[in-house]
C-alpha cells in the first residue's frame, strides 16, 4: 500500500465542501433568538408575491432603471475593453513599432482598475461627482472595462501571427493588416466573453442599487428594510425573469453564432456569421443612446467635481492605527470560507439530489436565485437570526457564488459525454455514485480551475457584504467612507487593490496547475 | 424457441423495440443457460446492439418479458441495481474512467456491492490491491500497472483492464457489443480466448460479433435480420448460405 495519500480528481471537487465541518460547530453560537418569524413570513412571500398595480409600476420603473444602467456601464466596458485590449496587446505593439514594452506597461496598469470591484469605484464616484445616473455606469464600465482589456489581450496574444506576417510581408499597412489577420478569429471570442459580461454588469447593476445608486436594487434593500416581503419578492421575481431570459438569450445567440462557452475562449474560427455578428453589435449603438437618454445621463454633469474634503491634511496616524492584521485577516477568512462554500456545495447538492429527477429543477431555481439575489442583502437577510461577523458574511458571498457555480457545473454536467455513467449504472451503482465517478471525474480539473478564479472575484468581492460589520477590510472601508475619512479610504483601497492583486497571481497559478495536470 | 428454463441467466421472450421508421426487435425470443455462450450475428443496423441494450436493462422493451435469472426487472431501486449489479457489460468504446488509475477503475466495478466510505476511499487509497491484481493477471496483464493512470496504457492493455474490470464485478451474465471490432486479427483471437475462458458456469456470455471466423469457442450462435431472429443452433449448424442470407449476400467483414 503506498503511504501517500492522493486524492483523485472527483474527491479532490468534493474537498472545500468539508468547510461545513467548521461552520456546523461554529454556526449555533452565532444563532440569536430572534426573527424566525421574519424569516418564515420572507419565505412564505415568494408565493404570494404583491401584485398591486402601483408596487409593480414602481418595480418595473426600478427594473428599467438597472437594465438601463446594466446595458449602458457592459456597452460603456465594451468600447474601453476594445481600446485599451489592444493598447495592451504584445502581438499589436510589436506589429506597429517593433517593441513589446508598451504593451507590458499598459498592462500593469490596468491592473489598478481590475482590482478594484465596481461597489467602490461607485462610492468613490459617488462622493467625487455626487448623485446621478451616470455613476453607476461609469462604475460598471471602469473595472469591467479593464477586465475585458485583459482578457482581449490574452487572447490576441495566443492567437498565432503567421498570417499577420504574410500580409505584412506582401506589404500591407499595420494596421490593415492587424484587422486583416486578427480581426475575424478574434470576434467570436470577444461576443462570447461579452456576453457574459452583460450578465454580470445586469448582477452588478442591481448591487449598486442596493448601496442607494438607483434602480431596482434600491427598490428591494428599502422593502426589506421595512419588511415588505410581499413587494421584495414582486420584485425578485421580476428580475429573475430578466435574468433568465438574457442568460437564455445570450446562450441562444453563442450557440447560432457558435462561439465556444464561457471561458473555453481558445478555439479559434473564422465566425459563418460575422455580419449577423457585427449588425448586432452596430444595433447597440443607437439602443444606448436612446437608454441614456431615457435614464437621463447627462456627460457635462460628471465634470463637475465637488470639493473633498481634507485630502491634503490626512490623519496618516490614525490610519496606521487601524488594526491592519485583523483587518486582512478578516478579509481572507471571509473569501476562503466563502469560496469553500460556493466550490464545495454545488457538486455536493448535485450529487444529494442526484436520485431525485425533478430536484435538479430545484436547485437550478435555488441557483438562479443565488446569482440575482445581491449578497448584501443576503446578509442582511441573514442578520434576523444570526450574529454579524464573518461567518454570516461568509454565507451570504457563498450562496450568490453558488448560484454562479453551479449553473457553470451544472452546464457542464450536461455538456459531458454520458457514456462512463451510463457504463456505471448498468453495473448497479447508485445514481449518485454513477455521478461521483462517471461525470464528476472528468470535469474536476476544469471545474476546480473555474473555481481557483472564481476565489480571485470572491476577494473582490468581499467588499459588498462589508455592511453586515467586523468583516474586515470591507467593513472598515464603508465605515471610513461615512465618516468621509479619505486617507483611510486611500490606505484601504491600496491594501485591497494590493491583496487583489496577489490573490490573481495566486489564482492564476493554480488555474495553470489544474489544467496542466489535466 | 419456447421459454427458457426458470434457471436460465437471461430470457427474452417475444421482446418489440420500436423505432423511428421500423421496428428495431420484433418479437424476438433468447435463453442463455449458466455456462453457455453464445455468438450474436448479423448485418449492421440488424439490431444487435439493441438485443443488448434490451439484455442489460439499458433499454426497456415496448413489449415482451426480460427475466434475469428468472426475475422480472425490479421495481424498487435497490433491487434494481442488485439485478444489475450482476450483469457485466464490456463496451465497445470500454468506458474506462481516464482521470483514474488502473486500481480504481477496477474498484469502480464493486461500487454496487460498496457502501460511500469505501467508494470515497477508492479514490484515496489503494483498496483491495490483491484482488484486482488477480484480476489483471487472468488477464494477462502486470500487476504493476495498478497505480498507472488509465491514459497511460496502450490500446491493447485497455481493452484488457476493461475486461479485468468485468471480473472484478463478478457478473453471471457477461455481455460485450462487438468487442473485437476495431481490434487487429491475433489481438482479438487473443482477446476472444480470454474472455471466453470466463464464461463459465455459472455465468454465460453473449457476445456480438462481426465476423463468423471466429466462432469457434462459442456453443451457440443466433442471427438477427431486420429485428428478427433468423436462426438460433450450434455453431456447427451456421452455414455459408445461412450467414449469406444474414448479410444480405454481401460479403461478412473482410476476412484477412
Amino acid at each position: 500500500m503506498r503511504d501517500t495519500l492522493k486524492p483523485a480528481a472527483p474527491l479532490l471537487m468534493l474537498l472545500p465542501a468539508l468547510v461545513l465541518v467548521p461552520l456546523a460547530v461554529l454556526l449555533p453560537p452565532l444563532l440569536h433568538g430572534g426573527g424566525w418569524e421574519l424569516i418564515g413570513s420572507f419565505a412564505l412571500a415568494a408565493v404570494t408575491p404583491s401584485l398591486d398595480p402601483v408596487v409593480l409600476a414602481s418595480l418595473l420603473k426600478g427594473l428599467g432603471v438597472t437594465v438601463g444602467m446594466a446595458l449602458l456601464g457592459w456597452a460603456g466596458s465594451l468600447v474601453l475593453g476594445l481600446l485599451l485590449g489592444v493598447a495592451s496587446s504584445r502581438t499589436v505593439w510589436r506589429t506597429l513599432t517593433g517593441s513589446g514594452v508598451p504593451a507590458e506597461l499598459i498592462r500593469r496598469l490596468l491592473a489598478l482598475p481590475r482590482a478594484i470591484h465596481e461597489l467602490i469605484w461607485g462610492l468613490l464616484l459617488l462622493q467625487l461627482v455626487g448623485l446621478q445616473p451616470a455613476v453607476a455606469v461609469l462604475a460598471i464600465a471602469l473595472p469591467f472595462g479593464a477586465l475585458v482589456a485583459r482578457v482581449l489581450s490574452d487572447l490576441l496574444d495566443a492567437l498565432p501571427t503567421t498570417g499577420l506576417e504574410a500580409l505584412r510581408a506582401a506589404g500591407a499597412p499595420a494596421p490593415a493588416a492587424l484587422l486583416t489577420a486578427l480581426g475575424p478569429a478574434l470576434l467570436p471570442g470577444v461576443l462570447s466573453y461579452g456576453g457574459y459580461r452583460l450578465e454580470c454588469a445586469l448582477r452588478s447593476a442591481t448591487l449598486l442599487g442596493v448601496f442607494g445608486l438607483g434602480g431596482l436594487g434600491t427598490d428591494l434593500k428599502l422593502t426589506l428594510q421595512s419588511l415588505q416581503f410581499h413587494e421584495l419578492w414582486s420584485g425578485l421575481w421580476l428580475l429573475l425573469a430578466v435574468m433568465l431570459a438574457l442568460e437564455a438569450g445570450i446562450s441562444l445567440l453563442r450557440r447560432r453564432w457558435l462561439v465556444p462557452g464561457r471561458f473555453v475562449l481558445a478555439r479559434r474560427g473564422v465566425g459563418e456569421r460575422s455580419r449577423e455578428m457585427l449588425l448586432a453589435l452596430a444595433a447597440l449603438l443607437p439602443l444606448c443612446a436612446l437608454v441614456g437618454r431615457g435614464l437621463g445621463v447627462d456627460p457635462a454633469a460628471l465634470l463637475n467635481w465637488q470639493p473633498l474634503p481634507g485630502l491634503g491634511g490626512g490623519d496618516w496616524a490614525t490610519t496606521a492605527a487601524l488594526p491592519w492584521p485583523r483587518l486582512v485577516g478578516g478579509t481572507l477568512l471571509l473569501t476562503v470560507l466563502a469560496a469553500c462554500l460556493a466550490v464545495g456545495l454545488a457538486p455536493l447538492l448535485l450529487l444529494v439530489v442526484a436520485p431525485v429527477g425533478w430536484a435538479r429543477q430545484g436547485l437550478r431555481l435555488l441557483w438562479a436565485l443565488g446569482r440575482l439575489w445581491p449578497p448584501p442583502l443576503t446578509a442582511l437577510l441573514l442578520l434576523f437570526v444570526l450574529q454579524p461577523g464573518v461567518i454570516t458574511a461568509a454565507l451570504a458571498l457563498g450562496f450568490h457564488n453558488l448560484g454562479v457555480l453551479g449553473r457553470l457545473l451544472l452546464e457542464s454536467v450536461d455538456a459531458t459525454d454520458p457514456a462512463a455513467e451510463e457504463a456505471m449504472a448498468c453495473g448497479g451503482s447508485g445514481p449518485r455514485l454513477a455521478l461521483l465517478y462517471g461525470r464528476f471525474s472528468a470535469l474536476a480539473r476544469p471545474y476546480l480551475a473555474y473555481g481557483a478564479y472564481r476565489a480571485d472575484v470572491i476577494l473582490r468581492e468581499s467588499v459588498v457584504v462589508g455592511l453586515v460589520g467586523a468583516t474586515g477590510l470591507g467593513s472598515q472601508l464603508l465605515e471610513s467612507l461615512s465618516s468621509f475619512a479619505w486617507d483611510q479610504l486611500l490606505a484601504l483601497v491600496a491594501v485591497y487593490a494590493l491583496l487583489t492583486l496577489a490573490g490573481e497571481d495566486l489564482s492564476d497559478r493554480a488555474r495553470h496547475r489544474w489544467l496542466r495536470a489535466a | 424457441m419456447a421459454a427458457g428454463p426458470p434457471t436460465a441467466v437471461l430470457a427474452l421472450r417475444g421482446i418489440c423495440v420500436r423505432g423511428r421508421e421500423r421496428p428495431r426487435l420484433e418479437d424476438v425470443d433468447l435463453s442463455l443457460g449458466p455456462g453457455e455462450r453464445v455468438a450474436l450475428l448479423g448485418a449492421s443496423g440488424a439490431g444487435k446492439s439493441t438485443l443488448l441494450a434490451v439484455a442489460n436493462g439499458l433499454l426497456a422493451p415496448a413489449a415482451g418479458t426480460v427475466l434475469w435469472e428468472g426475475q422480472a426487472p425490479a421495481r424498487s431501486r435497490r433491487g434494481r441495481r442488485r439485478q444489475q449489479a450482476r450483469i457485466g457489460t464490456l463496451w465497445q468504446d470500454l468506458r474506462l474512467i481516464e482521470e483514474l488509475t488502473v486500481q480504481q477503475n477496477l474498484n469502480a466495478a464493486r461500487l454496487a456491492r460498496w457502501g460511500w466510505p469505501r467508494a470515497l476511499l477508492n479514490l484515496l487509497l489503494p483498496l483491495d490491491t490483491d484482488a484486482c491484481a488477480a484480476a489483471l493477471r487472468a488477464m494477462d496483464l502486470d500487476p504493476a500497472l495498478l497505480e498507472q493512470p488509465v491514459t497511460a496504457l496502450s490500446g491493447g492493455q485497455r481493452q484488457r483492464v476493461a475486461m479485468a474490470r468485468l471480473l472484478r464485478q463478478e457478473p453471471t451474465l457477461l455481455l460485450a457489443d462487438e468487442p473485437l471490432a476495431s481490434l487487429d486479427p491475433r489481438l482479438a483471437g487473443e482477446l476472444l480466448a480470454l474472455l471466453l475462458a470466463q464464461a463459465a458456469a455459472p455465468r454465460a456470455l453473449l457476445l456480438s460479433l462481426h465476423r463468423p471466423d471466429l466462432l469457434d469457442g462459442f456453443d451457440r450462435a443466433v442471427g438477427l435480420k431486420d429485428g428478427r431472429v433468423l436462426f438460433d443452433g450450434p455453431v456447427g449448424q451456421v452455414s455459408e448460405a445461412l450467414l449469406a442470407d444474414l448479410y444480405g449476400g454481401t460479403p461478412p467483414c473482410e476476412t484477412p
